[in-house]
């Protein structure tokens, strides 16, 4: 009987593991479920000081690429009460729902969260983006 | 009336937790072991992970041995003055890591703060405590026209060059031949574009044509100064010998290199102390802007620090950004994507802590005469006289522990990395 009832719960876990799996996926739903946003570092691993540009990936909920989109990025470190070092900004809309942004710079270890602001034909949506450097 | 025994055991309690009490406060403290996170952050910070320095795009000549040496020799010089008494040596003392060992720079007459270190520039996006210039040649041209300190203007500056048969070799050598001044009609006797100056007036009354032929010779003026000083870095510490000693797994060896005070100091430097959170890197500086609360100059009014900085930077006509920088593709991303907002008031650059003996007072207006001055304040926190305060509440270290952070930051002092030959006054 216990055997049967790990068993069952070893199950259960299993079955839970794509979930956790998209989740840790380094995408993020923006608010109001309007897009769905994940990021490439040229700077990989990131590393503080160094100045570098981000493409992020923009698709619709059903996966799609979102074209035509307008990206912009804010944000801090929550706990030190202060912003991004730098004011990136979207230079160029790569093509399959990639965006390219300039201008990234982190000047301290430790946890950020990154303001993402999706626009498109004003239909805008934002969501935080968490960030251990 | 009642005749209590003392009770002979709650004394040796109260005697026992008395000794050990005072024990844990004065008695020696021995370090605890590093883990594997604090390794890793220890050689982030070790001159050992100091990359190769990239190319200054914006300098032709930067990195020009024949540029360098002209620079050397124009670093020392004190021709290049109003009143012929100040060079760039002036105020950044070679045998003083480059600094001048007063609160606030004093050339032709006083500055407005705390000479900066060049030790290590080379890598740094920004100059000056509020980041006004974004290279080491836009910044060597500043102090030349600025009337506090070299008190000159740059018609003078051409005119000396080319008068002087060493240094119009030197110059020709490097960037072609120096323009027909001798028409004073066309070239006053002095012209600038200092503020409220008959100089001033002087330089607008030039064609615009000749006054960038003159813009061209003050630049190069200026990459030739900063080739001398990109070669001016710092090297390795006693620290840096530690943490190379311990990644190489030599726990004894390095024991025998730093104190336990020192140790100790390291320890709260990269954790309870949050130095890191600022003076990361090899260089123990992220080159960025924060407001610390550092009270203001006696009798001055509160510095407003990059706020300020990123509006004269952006306006500065030798940026990288502008018509005389040598990048055809003027590639900027620092000056591109700067930084403003309200943030930045009060915010001052974060100097390196390599090298600081020697170079006190410290802060940007020299507020701090002993390092002991100023880990008070960043233990305090005071509330900010303009803008916000970063460090939102008090460390809380003991006087012991800033004692340890002060005899680690001792640990960082070392020898230049630099030939002597060009740690003074060319012969």
């Amino acid at each position: 009987m216990r055997k049967s009832i790990l068993a069952l719960a070893l199950v259960f876990v299993m079955s839970l593991t794509p979930l956790l799996a998209s989740e840790s996926d380094d995408s993020w739903l923006t608010r109001s479920g309007y897009y769905r946003v994940s990021f490439e570092s040229a700077l990989n691993p990131i590393v503080i000081n160094t100045i570098h540009v981000w493409v992020f990936h923009i698709r619709n909920p059903d996966g799609s690429p979102v074209t035509g989109a307008t990206i912009s990025v804010t944000g801090g470190m929550p706990l030190h009460n202060h912003g991004l070092p730098t004011d990136p900004q979207m230079t160029r809309e790569i093509g399959n729902g990639d965006y390219l942004v300039e201008g990234v710079r982190f000047h301290m270890n430790g946890y950020w969260e990154l303001l993402v602001t999706v626009e498109v034909d004003g239909k805008r949506d934002t969501v935080v983006v968490p960030l251990d450097i | 009336m009642m005749n209590k025994k003392p009770n002979r055991t709650g004394v040796a309690v109260a005697v026992i937790a008395l000794v050990t009490t005072g024990w844990w406060f004065i008695g020696p403290r021995t370090p605890a072991t590093w883990t594997e996170a604090d390794l890793a952050l220890l050689q982030s910070l070790s001159i050992d992970n100091l990359p190769p320095l990239s190319p200054d795009r914006s300098n032709a000549v930067a990195d020009n041995e024949i540029a360098a040496h002209f620079g050397h020799q124009l670093f020392f010089d004190t021709r290049l003055s109003g009143n012929g008494a100040v060079s760039c040596a002036t105020c950044h003392q070679p045998e003083r890591r480059f600094t001048d060992g007063l609160p606030k720079g004093r050339g032709v007459g006083l500055s407005g703060r705390n000479s900066r270190s060049i030790v290590g520039t080379a890598y740094s996006p920004w100059l000056y405590w509020d980041g006004r210039r974004d290279s080491q040649w836009a910044q060597a041209l500043s102090p030349l026209e600025d009337p506090a300190e070299h008190g000159g203007n740059r018609m003078q500056f051409v005119r000396f060059i080319g008068n002087d048969p060493e240094y119009r070799a030197s110059y020709e050598a490097l960037f072609g031949p120096l323009p027909d001044v001798s028409d004073t009609n066309r070239f006053p006797e002095t012209a600038a574009p200092i503020a409220d100056t008959d100089a001033s007036t002087a330089w607008e009354s030039m064609a615009p044509g000749d006054r960038k032929q003159i813009n061209v010779v003050f630049a190069n003026i200026g990459k030739s100064i900063a080739a001398y000083e990109r070669r001016i870095m710092p090297g390795p510490s006693r620290f840096d010998a530690y943490v190379r000693a311990l990644l190489s797994g030599n726990e004894s060896t390095a024991q025998g290199i730093l104190s336990n005070e020192e140790i100790l100091g390291l320890q709260l430097f990269i954790d309870e102390a949050r130095c890191t959170e600022c003076h990361n890197g090899p260089l123990f500086t992220n080159n960025e802007f924060h407001n610390t609360g550092i009270l203001s100059f006696p009798g001055d009014l509160p510095d407003r620090g990059r706020i300020n900085g990123v509006r004269l930077v952006r306006e500065d006509p030798f940026n990288c950004l502008g018509e005389f920088s040598d990048d055809p593709e003027r590639a900027c991303p620092e000056l591109t994507y700067a930084r403003s907002g309200t943030e930045l008031i009060g915010a001052t650059r974060t100097p390196s802590l390599r090298n600081l003996g020697g170079t006190a007072p410290y802060s940007h207006k020299g507020q701090h005469d002993s390092l002991a001055s100023l880990l008070d304040l960043y233990n305090r926190a005071p509330l900010a006289m303009i803008g916000h305060n970063e460090v939102e509440e008090s460390l809380g270290l003991s006087n012991r522990e800033l004692k340890w952070l002060e005899a680690f930051l001792n640990s960082l002092d070392a020898p230049l990395a630099t030939e002597p030959e060009w740690l003074s006054s060319p012969p």
